[in-house]
């Protein structure tokens, strides 16, 4: 099997992932662009007026964010299938139908975004525009074929796994990814009530990024280990059963800690707090388990008198360090930072959110996916022990310092906003904006857009290693 | 002029960035806890760092304390805090356990 892993060549599910991982690429670069516009429009206000309006250019940020993970993580288990069930994947042929109807649905909704941007207030543009739910906004029509997507690629991976090898991660996945697509159906239809939108909503954003979308990266994390370490896959097994039982165990009710202020009944409040205070210990455990296999094999090798590296894909191994690492930082001591309501009560809406929300995603889910990527680039290349290039290195280091900055720069706006637009003056619309016309704020939002151009040129260079790598001689073949 | 009756008073205004930093060293002592006892546990660190790895926990543990005294939680969130500071404790040694075990039964 272990050979299996290092080649991509003649499986068309790992050339359906690479596709997958091409059109996640892009969109990742496209998200970064919007956000850059939407960093801009904080320190220059009037940039790109009635061209493309701030609410315009962080719709696109974020729905470009989602899309490109959910095409990135579409296209993990599309690689990793044919490893784990030990055959190639059952229905390829209408998998790969199915990818070009999402990417065609895509580049349409994001045309309609970019061109058509609003609608009159009718279903109309519920059905045609958007729906205005932050992070699924695309119009009805697409919501209906992102399920039927969903479902043909459900279908390709329960078909695969019952016949093929069951493996643990296989199991997981399997269980994971129906919970996956199902959520999403919690995000599509309309009440006129807003609290119960913003119940059901939540059902889909929560349940999908700290439950089903953590134990997804719990799955991707165990599949990275044995590929680029050889660990024992029962002892990876393990970790992951465990993960996945703190993840749901935490996480699915975690979600009261969004239930706090959205006239939902206040026994929210105590479950919110009980289980938000147990979330972070399976990030902490996600952490301990790279440390422990990778310690564990790493001796092993040293007991043999060798003194190589067990890591066979250096880029996608230090992407996936930085996953433990920044899955803990992001959503572990960022989400603690507010999630007990006696504090939230200040920090909700403020810049806090959205430093948190900015290192959670990049830390929990963007840096496992791009390891993906390498290990997907590895494959599809021949390469035997990948190793990295000053590209890799420099886009790295620009990425992951850039959101860090971003993130500090965030966090000291969101600090501003928490004392003197909330703590001193009450949450009133003069404190909104006494809270915002600090120098403090205005200071930390020029930093937002540096360090947002700094992890643009990260990307650059991202990309500049993707596409150089199949020529590159510093690998070993 | 502000209303008052719009201030909240729960928090202290100088009581922000001790609840920020304390909540932020809760884990980051904890990960210091866990990451050094399972170094040691895999032979990564030498079994005298063994001793700080416990000291990071008592500091993780004060920190709860002094996070949910500025915040004056109630009853129900001191227990919760309790609860993940003991869970805290518990979690490397019981994964650690079971890992211990699957990690022989597969080498034998």
């Amino acid at each position: 099997m272990a050979n299996n892993h290092l080649t991509g060549i003649g499986s068309e599910s790992k050339q359906l992932a690479t596709w997958y991982f091409t059109f996640a690429a892009i969109l990742f670069g496209a998200q970064l662009l919007f956000g850059l516009v939407a960093a801009i429009q904080y320190v220059m206000p009037g940039f790109m007026f009635e061209v493309l309006d701030f609410s315009v250019a962080r719709m696109l940020h974020i729905n470009a964010l989602v899309v490109w993970m959910v095409f990135a993580m579409f296209g993990a288990v599309y690689w990793l299938l044919p490893d784990e069930t030990g055959i190639e994947t059952v229905g390829i042929k209408i998998g790969k139908l199915l990818f070009w109807v999402f990417a065609a649905a895509i580049v349409v909704v994001v045309l309609v975004y970019l061109f058509i941007q609003v609608g009159p207030a009718d279903e109309m543009s519920i059905w045609f525009i958007h729906e205005g739910r932050e992070y699924i906004e695309a119009p009805r029509w697409a919501d209906f074929g992102i399920v039927v997507v969903a479902l043909g690629f459900v279908a390709n991976l329960f078909l695969t796994g019952m016949k093929g090898k069951q493996t643990g991660i296989v199991t997981v996945l399997m269980a994971d990814m129906i919970a996956f697509a199902g959520l999403y159906l919690c995000g599509m239809f309309f009440t006129d009530n807003i609290s119960v939108d913003q119940y059901w909503w939540w059902w889909v954003i929560h349940l999908w990024v700290e439950a089903t979308w953590e134990v997804y990266v719990g799955a991707l994390a165990a599949y990275g280990l044995i590929t680029m370490l050889g660990a024992h896959r029962k002892v990876v097994e393990m970790w992951l059963w465990i993960e996945v039982t703190m993840l749901f165990g935490s996480g699915i009710l975690g979600m009261g800690h969004h239930y706090f202020w959205i006239g939902t009944p206040e026994y929210w409040w105590e479950i919110g707090a009980l289980f938000s205070a147990l979330e972070p210990l399976p990030l902490v455990a996600m952490f301990i388990h790279v440390l422990y296999d990778w310690g564990k094999t790493q001796g092993e090798q040293d007991a043999q008198g060798q003194e190589l590296s067990v890591i066979r894909n250096k880029p996608a191994f230090t992407w996936f360090v930085l996953n433990a690492f920044g899955n803990f930082l992001g959503a572990g001591i960022w989400g603690f930072f507010h999630t007990l309501p006696q504090v939230n009560l200040y920090t909700h809406g403020t810049q806090f959110t959205s430093a948190h929300g900015h290192l959670a995603f990049f830390g929990a889910y963007a840096t496992i996916l791009i390891g993906m990527m390498y290990i997907a680039i590895q494959g599809t290349n021949g390469i035997k022990i990948m190793n990295h290039t000053r590209s890799s290195i420099w886009s790295v280091s620009l990425l992951s310092g850039g959101m860090m900055g971003m993130t500090v720069a965030l966090t000291i706006a969101g600090y501003v906003q928490v004392l003197v637009s909330r703590a001193q003056m009450g949450a009133t619309w003069a404190g909104y904006f006494d809270g915002q016309s600090g120098m403090w704020f205005a200071q930390a939002m020029d930093w937002r857009l540096i360090m947002g151009l700094v992890m643009f040129a990260g990307f650059a260079l991202l990309a500049k290693d993707f596409l150089t790598t199949g020529k590159n001689p510093v690998h070993q073949r | 002029m502000i209303d008052p009756s719009v201030i909240r008073p729960e928090i202290a205004l100088d009581a922000f960035l001790p609840i920020f930093v304390s909540s932020a060293l809760v884990l980051v002592f904890g990960g210091f806890y866990v990451g050094i006892y399972t170094a040691v546990k895999v032979n990564i660190l030498k079994k005298w760092a063994m001793p700080f790895a416990y000291l990071f926990w008592i500091l993780t543990a004060y920190c709860l304390y002094t996070m949910g005294s500025l915040m004056h939680v109630g009853d129900f969130t001191a227990k919760a805090l309790v609860i993940a500071a003991i869970g805290l404790l518990l979690l490397p040694h019981a994964v650690y356990y079971m890992q211990d075990r699957v990690h022989k039964e597969n080498e034998h």
